[in-house]
């Protein structure tokens, strides 16, 4: 883990419990898609990060590679990938979404 | 912009004989929405069947003639 930016990713999905890499910040999401994610997560009422990572195409790359996902947003829950509302709404619809985030935030 | 029919032999280049329907999000061929059934998809979670997807379209999408795509991918009964 000499890498700083996989160093950085690491640290970042280990301190949001819901983290959104996207388009945009939440005031100003910059595509439809990271604010759809947003729409999605604020019907859940826990807390979720947007790190921004157009200014950053570096770190967008080592996001790529590592999730080996082309798209944004990626959306990290408890350290783990789950890609975006394409595979979240599913999810949902399974029942498997808010059992997970409930683990996620069981202890604060 | 990508006609619905070279992106569905796109997808069926790496999925061969799914069935792929193309709806167009914007009005400019470039946003879309594309369902994909396949049996190819058994025993895949939905992570790694939007994978098979992307890689796909890895060509049109890194060349800019499709810009966003939205994915539902099933099995022919309905997983």
């Amino acid at each position: 883990m000499s890498d700083p930016i996989m160093q950085e990713i690491q640290d970042e999905i280990k301190k949001h419990k819901i983290l959104i890499y996207g388009k945009g910040t939440k005031a100003m999401p910059m595509c439809g898609f990271t604010r759809e994610t947003m729409q999605f997560f604020d019907r859940y009422g826990y807390p979720y990060e947007i790190i921004d990572v157009l200014p950053n195409p570096a770190k967008r790359e080592a996001l790529t590679k590592m999730t080996n996902w082309p798209t944004l947003p990626k959306v990290f829950i408890d350290g783990r990938f789950y890609g975006d509302t394409d595979v979240l709404e599913p999810m949902e619809k399974k029942g498997e979404l808010e059992p997970l985030l409930k683990e996620a935030f069981k202890n604060g | 912009m990508i006609t619905a029919e070279s992106l569905t032999d796109y997808i069926r280049r790496a999925i061969p004989g799914a069935k792929v329907s193309v709806t167009d999000r914007t009005g400019a061929m470039d946003h879309f929405s594309i369902r994909v059934v396949s049996d190819l998809f058994k025993g895949k979670n939905l992570l790694d069947r939007h994978r098979l997807i992307y890689n796909a379209l890895d060509e049109p999408m890194k060349d800019g003639r499709i810009h966003a795509v939205e994915i539902k991918a099933e099995t022919t009964d309905g997983s």
